[in-house]
């Protein structure tokens, strides 16, 4: 039925409930109240019949007291008087009877009344008719007179008795049609309401057999749910508890037993016995967690080893939740995970780290302290070397001559060697500070720095705004001073280098294999010139360390000046590719995220 | 509280010659920085005492002719340099002016005692008052290239690092963290 | 220029880089007194002894045994009567925030110790010259930054 549409079932059962209960009581009443009624009826005319024996009882026993009085004065013969003498008590005795019987209604109490005068007249004639039949008193005209005048009373008193008679009849016929009104009623009554109880308890019944199938796919749900969980738990090995904080009364999962080195319901578990289980060592942190639950009804990451039966010990990691329940109770949920596979993992490789970090900080200052105590000795080389006066140089040979100025030569190399390992070794420094930075004035100290050549060589060279940015200064002017003394370094004979910088804005997803996707946006500024260029087969070698595309009698040069560039763009998350085209010119593309 | 406070040299210095030559009841007159002129004429005990008196405070009495006008010189460019309003001056017209000789000899005679040239001088002072805008920081350096006559911000930091060995920014980076060490 | 003679100190360790300062500073026009101390202890020891006379200018080698000569900057700095004197940090290569560093610290000069004998001659040259200047034109000392490479 859909116009029953927002009860939810228990109320619309119990709806139906009461409702039932309440039409069965009203039907009982009813049923109650028609026996009562059929009781009352079945009284009445009992009592209307009653009173109509006692009154003809009555008429029987007068007509016998005459019949008696009759034969008597027929027959003089006594035997005829006893009926007579036995009447006068029934009569009495009807008579007290009738007078109950009729002692609701005023009516008949008066006609009783005056039936009982008449009854009493009777008997006077009676008496007379005796007395004046006696032979001794025998008066015929008496005789006569009260025998017709008891005839006449006879009459008066079977009057008498038939108005009474009728009353009583009407009486009852009265009644008997309000009975009658009032049943005829009630079937009817009590049919609808018994088809509409049934029809509820129908609906009922619909009810709750929907709800039956209802909770029974759910219940079959609950298992598979639980079923699933628990089997997760083992897979993902972690437990759950729930601690009910009024009762105190703890639940393990089947899994927390098992994680504690149990089988499922090996115990009852309990809080006090739970830090049995925990390491000596932890013992007081999660005492003092388990406080905190009471206290502060809160659980956050607490993190501990157990002891198994088996003495191995485990990592473990548990956290809580406080709900709260429909019925309003406060339960903590708990999980806790096994995280032994992970912590040791997690302590080889921070072992591991460390070790490499060690290696690199080894490294790192090896190779600081190799470039700086190399120049030491070197320097000291060269200006002796440079001490040699000309006079000095005067009084040599020839060849010495020679051998001094391939010293200065090798001593000069070396210096730069060592300068660019040096710089090199720089960029590596663990501390990183960024600093946001206008690559503009960056751009303009390194070519302050390299004034001189630019000068020389009578270079233009271009720039187009550069951006702001987070960077680390000091490298990234070493970064422009590598680019532009390399375009300078290489460019064409006769031909004054003309070197343009230009920035762009790219996303990154222009750039799918070069860039990180994670960033959005990157910088993309570019070097270019019209210098020799180099074959673009090479366009990846020459940024690893120490490669070079020439010889070094053609151009001086290390061959760490474009690594230390690579690494610079490195430190910054950002990207460095070469292209060139050879005799016309080369581009050198950086890109920095934004 | 920091307060920053500009001194003026000169005054500080007539000051204390006052103060000293007071004592020594030596009546002079001041003729410019570094000049003076004793109304009396002392006598070389007195002037040596004079001179002991003054050396250990950094005054040093000047003998020579020469590095007296070596010293004219540098006053006027300093003058020149330092003053608020100085485009129009061309340098040499100005020294030539002002101390009455030609500006070649004047050259002569400054290369003679200082070993260094005129030129240099100026720009010496030139980022020496530089310096001094940028420690104050009210100025943005174009602002301070502007006033000291610079044809660009890049003109002064290109001068400003030949003669010093850093740039503008770096020299204010500097300052700024040495103050920053000493609170 | 002037009557006496200026007076330079110089702390190095090295006896190679005092050869070729005292010989540099032997073939400079300027009339020079100079001075040396072996380490950084010798050196404070040298200062503070008020028998001696504070140098015009005191050259300052950083990478010196017992104490280094940023440790040593820093405690002239601190001392009322050393502080005004002008430092010239005389060094191999360093860092740019390292060479930052030690203006920061109060040195006045830089120099990158060269590998060429003129060089040293020309860089001693216009420290003495750009010194005496500051001295004899009123510069502020405080402001007297010099880089030289």
């Amino acid at each position: 039925m859909k116009w029953i549409p927002n009860f939810n079932s228990s109320n619309s059962l119990r709806v139906i409930f009461v409702v039932a209960v309440f039409i069965l009581l009203f039907l009982s009443s009813i049923a109650y109240k028609h026996n009562r009624d059929l009781d009352e009826s079945s009284k009445v005319v009992m009592h209307t019949y009653e009173i109509n024996i006692q009154l003809e009882r009555l008429m029987s026993a007068i007509k016998d007291a005459e019949t008696g009085q009759r034969g008597y004065i027929i027959t003089r013969n006594a035997r005829f008087l006893t009926p007579y003498i036995y009447s006068r008590d029934k009569v009495n005795t009807s008579f007290i009877k009738l007078k109950k019987l009729t002692a609701d209604n005023p009516k008949q109490q008066q006609n009783l009344q005056k039936l009982f005068k008449l009854i009493i007249q009777r008997f006077v004639s009676f008496e007379n008719c005796l007395k004046y039949s006696d032979p001794k008193t025998y008066d015929k005209r008496k005789l006569d007179n009260h025998m017709f005048g008891g005839r006449i009373l006879m009459e008066n008193i079977r009057f008498q008795v038939d108005e009474m008679n009728d009353i009583e009849k009407n009486y009852l016929a009265n009644r008997l049609k309000i009975y009658d009104a009032e049943i005829s009623l009630s079937p009817i009554f009590s049919i609808s309401l018994f088809l509409v109880a049934l029809s509820f308890i129908l609906l009922a019944y619909r009810q709750i057999s929907r709800d039956f199938e209802r909770l029974k796919v759910y219940n079959k749900k609950l298992l598979i749910s639980s079923g699933l969980i628990a089997e997760s738990e083992v897979i993902g090995k972690f437990s759950t508890w729930q601690w009910d904080l009024d009762t105190s009364k703890i639940d393990y999962s089947d899994n927390q037993y098992r994680l504690l080195g149990y089988e499922p319901n090996a115990f009852v578990p309990e809080k006090e016995t739970f830090l049995n289980f925990v390491h000596p060592d932890d013992k007081e942190t999660v005492a003092k967690s388990m406080e905190e639950i009471i206290s502060k009804k809160q659980l956050p990451f607490v993190y501990y080893k157990i002891v198994l039966p088996n003495h191995d010990i485990r990592y473990f990691k548990t956290t809580g939740k406080l709900l709260t329940d429909q019925q309003g109770s406060k339960i903590l949920l708990g999980i806790n995970f096994d995280i032994t596979d992970e912590h040791l993992l997690n302590i080889e490789l921070q072992e591991r780290n460390s070790e490499l970090e060690k290696s690199n900080k080894e490294l790192a200052s090896f190779n600081h302290v190799a470039s700086h105590d190399l120049q030491e000795p070197l320097r000291k080389i060269q200006t002796f070397v440079s001490r040699i006066s000309d006079a000095d140089k005067e009084v040599m040979s020839q060849s010495a001559r020679d051998y001094i100025a391939k010293i200065q030569i090798s001593a000069k190399r070396m210096r730069v060697l060592i300068d660019d390992l040096l710089l090199f070794s720089r960029t590596n420094t663990t501390k990183k500070e960024f600093i946001k930075s206008n690559l503009n004035e960056l751009l303009e100290n390194a070519k302050g720095e390299l004034t001189e050549v630019i000068d020389e060589k009578k270079a233009t060279i271009t720039t187009s705004k550069l951006p702001k940015l987070a960077v680390i200064p000091y490298q990234i002017e070493q970064l422009f001073i590598n680019l532009i003394g390399n375009s300078l370094k290489y460019s064409q004979p006769d031909i004054a280098p003309e070197i343009t910088i230009e920035s762009h804005k790219v996303n990154s997803s222009d750039y799918p294999d070069l860039l990180d996707q994670n960033v959005k946006k990157f910088h993309k500024i570019t070097f270019t010139d019209n210098g020799m260029g180099f074959d673009p087969q090479f366009k990846e070698t020459i940024f690893v360390l120490f490669q070079r595309l020439h010889s070094k009698t053609d151009y001086p040069g290390t061959g760490i000046g474009l690594a230390i560039c690579k690494k610079i763009v490195d430190n910054h998350k950002g990207h460095i590719i070469a292209d060139s085209t050879p005799n016309q010119g080369s581009v050198f593309t950086i890109f920095l995220p934004d | 509280m920091k307060l920053f406070i500009k001194f003026d040299i000169n005054t500080i210095c007539s000051l204390f010659l006052k103060h000293n030559l007071d004592q020594h009841n030596v009546n002079f007159t001041t003729l410019g920085f570094g000049e003076i002129e004793i109304s009396d004429n002392l006598d070389a005990n007195a002037l040596e005492a004079l001179k002991n008196k003054l050396s250990p405070c950094g005054f040093e009495v000047v003998e020579n002719q020469k590095s007296v006008l070596v010293q004219k010189i540098k006053d006027a460019i300093i003058e020149l340099v330092f003053m608020e309003d100085n485009n129009n001056y061309k340098s040499s017209v100005f020294l030539a002016e002002k101390l009455n000789h030609s500006y070649g000899y004047l050259s002569n005679v400054f290369s003679e005692v200082t070993y260094s040239s005129i030129e240099n001088f100026i720009i010496l002072q030139k980022i020496e008052r530089a310096k001094q805008l940028i420690i104050i920081n009210e100025m943005s350096l174009t602002e301070i290239a502007f006033l000291l006559n610079y044809s660009s911000v890049a003109h002064l930091s290109t001068q400003f690092k030949n003669t010093t060995g850093i740039t503008p920014s770096a020299f204010q980076r500097i300052i700024k963290k040495r103050r920053e060490n000493l609170k | 220029m002037q009557n006496n003679a200026l007076y330079i100190l110089l702390a190095d360790d090295d006896e190679d880089d005092r050869l070729f300062f005292n010989d540099a500073f032997e073939e400079i026009k300027i009339q020079t007194k100079v001075d040396f101390v072996h380490d950084g202890m010798q050196l404070m020891e040298h200062l503070m002894d008020t028998n001696n006379k504070l140098p015009d200018i005191l050259f300052l080698d950083l990478n010196m045994p017992k104490k280094t000569g940023k440790e040593c900057l820093i405690e002239i700095k601190k001392t009322e009567h050393l502080k005004n004197i002008i430092i010239a940090i005389y060094s191999t290569s360093s860092s740019e925030e390292d060479i930052e560093d030690t203006f920061i610290q109060g040195a006045n000069i830089y120099i990158k110790k060269p590998s060429d004998f003129n060089t040293l001659k020309k860089i001693i040259n216009e420290v003495v010259t750009v010194n005496w200047h500051y001295h004899t034109s009123g510069l502020n000392r405080d402001n007297f930054l010099l880089r030289l490479k």
